[in-house]
């Protein structure tokens, strides 16, 4: 029976020191992120490399989900007669929990594995080592600027995702339910309260920083050789993931009352 | 005269795998001191204990006589500006241009404008024998050989003009006409710019026709430490064998 205890001793402790390990590296940039200079154009930078070259995908992921949702909706909606309401049902299930997560789960964990294959490589090769041998913070140079990108540029494309998966419900309305594109978008817009918007919003940003620690702490993490940087890529995308997932149902329970 | 570095007592390990045990050894201003020493013993790992890159366990590692463990990141980077490293790989930054690579240092601890950057650059490519190439600064790391990345980090470190280089196997995997050119380029820095040079190498001849002294490191600690001529003629077995090339069964 010892087997099976130690294990999960074991798995429990890796876990808190993971924990422990990306608290810790928050903690520290963000100490050394807010001295001057702030690396203004190295956080743009970032935003260009991981917000505009997501916005192909991005695109794709707000008009399907859009279309996808609303034709279920549709559906079911029929059934009793009521396919008026679509937009209406469809608006608050993209609006607060749709877009947000589906779009942290795919360009978010797109940004995290590139950032960890980026600074995994660099890892790997001595770059890091490099930074901080010519006098600079690795941590300033290169955690902080794509920390505050990933936080910034998930919630921007969380917006741009929101008015295509409206655009999209609109097209699926129109052309399979025949429900009018203008009275589809009242409908949707009216059964938005800006605490809807607020809760998606909070919920892309949270998502976002997740993002780019659990990115860069990877990154760093990784051991040796290019193997390693595969591995850490791996872990990336299950940590990610299941940190979205963890923190969409814990805001999502802080946002439901108040909403 | 006090020593530029000093390591005393030095205790490393990495969980169960241990590095060094009572490990000293210093290096005085201006000389070249080459660390030999079989692969995966931790002769790198010295050089980053030097420059604060990994902590050490117990022990002195002073840098004019300052402990390096206890200082803070003003302190380092203070250290850093003047003890340079040229990597194994060379550890170019592949994002950034040759230009952007070697002025790096220069856009961290000074205010050159870009013009002062341009010139200062030149020079150091010069140096290091890759002015030739008219386009050099422009070109990105990935479309360089192995020597010009080798020579271009070399660059980069001589940028700030350090007083001590720590060169980790900087001529490994090149060839015979670029150990050359290396070696002589660590003789020359030393001669016209008076820096210091610790060297961790596997080249023989470099490490002694190009060094005032040599250390061994063997079993966690360096017991050979003495000028090129000295340890060349070396009565230990241990020494001799190593440098002649001689296989062990039990090296540690």
């Amino acid at each position: 029976m010892r087997g099976p205890f130690e294990y999960i001793g074991r798995e429990l402790r890796a876990g808190i020191d993971w924990a422990g390990g990306i608290s810790l590296l928050l903690g520290r940039s963000m100490a050394r992120g807010v001295r001057r200079p702030w690396g203004i154009y190295d956080i743009f930078s970032q935003i260009i490399a991981l917000g505009i070259r997501s916005l192909p995908l991005s695109t794709l992921m707000g008009v399907f989900v859009g279309m996808a949702l609303t034709w279920q909706f549709g559906e079911a909606l029929m059934g009793f007669g009521a396919k008026n309401a679509v937009g209406s049902a469809a608006a608050l299930a993209l609006v607060r929990e749709l877009v947000p997560t589906l779009m942290a789960l795919t360009i978010g964990a797109k940004i995290a594995t590139g950032v960890t294959a980026e600074l995994g490589s660099m890892k790997v090769s001595e770059q890091i080592d490099a930074i901080a041998s010519l006098g600079a913070d690795p941590l300033k140079k290169l955690v902080w600027p794509r920390l505050i990108a990933s936080t910034v540029t998930l919630p921007l494309l969380n917006v741009y995702g929101n008015v295509l998966a409206l655009i999209g419900g609109a097209f699926i309305a129109d052309f399979v339910f025949d429900v009018p594109a203008e009275y589809f978008y009242e409908t949707y817009i009216d059964e938005l309260y800006p605490m809807d918007y607020i809760s998606g919003l909070v919920k892309s940003f949270t998502f976002g920083l997740l993002v780019g620690l659990i990115g860069c702490y990877q990154g760093f993490q990784t051991k040796f050789g290019t193997e390693a940087v595969g591995i850490s890529t791996t872990n990336t995308v299950v940590a990610t993931s299941v940190a979205i997932i963890v923190f969409d149902f814990v805001l999502t329970t802080i946002f439901l009352p108040v909403g | 005269m006090a020593p530029i570095i000093e390591l005393r007592n030095v205790y490393k390990r990495f969980g169960d795998n241990i590095i060094y045990e009572d490990m000293s050894f210093e290096v005085e201003a201006g000389e070249t001191f080459t660390i030999i020493g079989g692969s995966g013993m931790g002769k790198s790992v010295c050089l980053k204990l030097m420059i604060g890159l990994l902590p050490y366990d117990s022990g002195h590692v002073l840098y004019r006589g300052k402990e390096v463990g206890d200082m803070d990141a003003e302190q380092l980077r203070e250290l850093r500006r003047n003890v340079a490293m040229v990597f194994q790989g060379g550890a170019l930054f592949d994002s950034m241009s040759v230009f952007d690579n070697v002025t790096y240092a220069l856009r961290e601890h000074t205010k050159m404008s870009d013009q002062e950057m341009l010139e200062r650059a030149r020079e150091c490519l010069d140096m290091v024998g890759l002015g030739y190439d008219k386009d050099i600064l422009y070109r990105m790391p990935a479309s360089l050989s192995g020597g010009m990345r080798k020579r271009a980090a070399l660059a980069r470190s001589i940028a700030i003009k350090p007083e001590v280089i720590l060169y980790d196997e900087p001529t490994t995997g090149l060839d015979p006409a670029n150990i050359q050119r290396i070696g002589a380029m660590i003789q020359k820095l030393q001669k016209e710019l008076g820096v210091t040079s610790i060297v961790v190498t596997h080249d023989m001849p470099i490490a002694f026709e190009r060094s005032d002294r040599v250390a061994m490191l063997w079993q966690r600690k360096f017991p050979f430490i003495g000028t090129s001529a000295e340890i060349q003629h070396h009565p230990a077995p241990e020494v001799s064998d190593f440098i002649n090339g001689r296989y062990y069964e039990d090296q540690d």
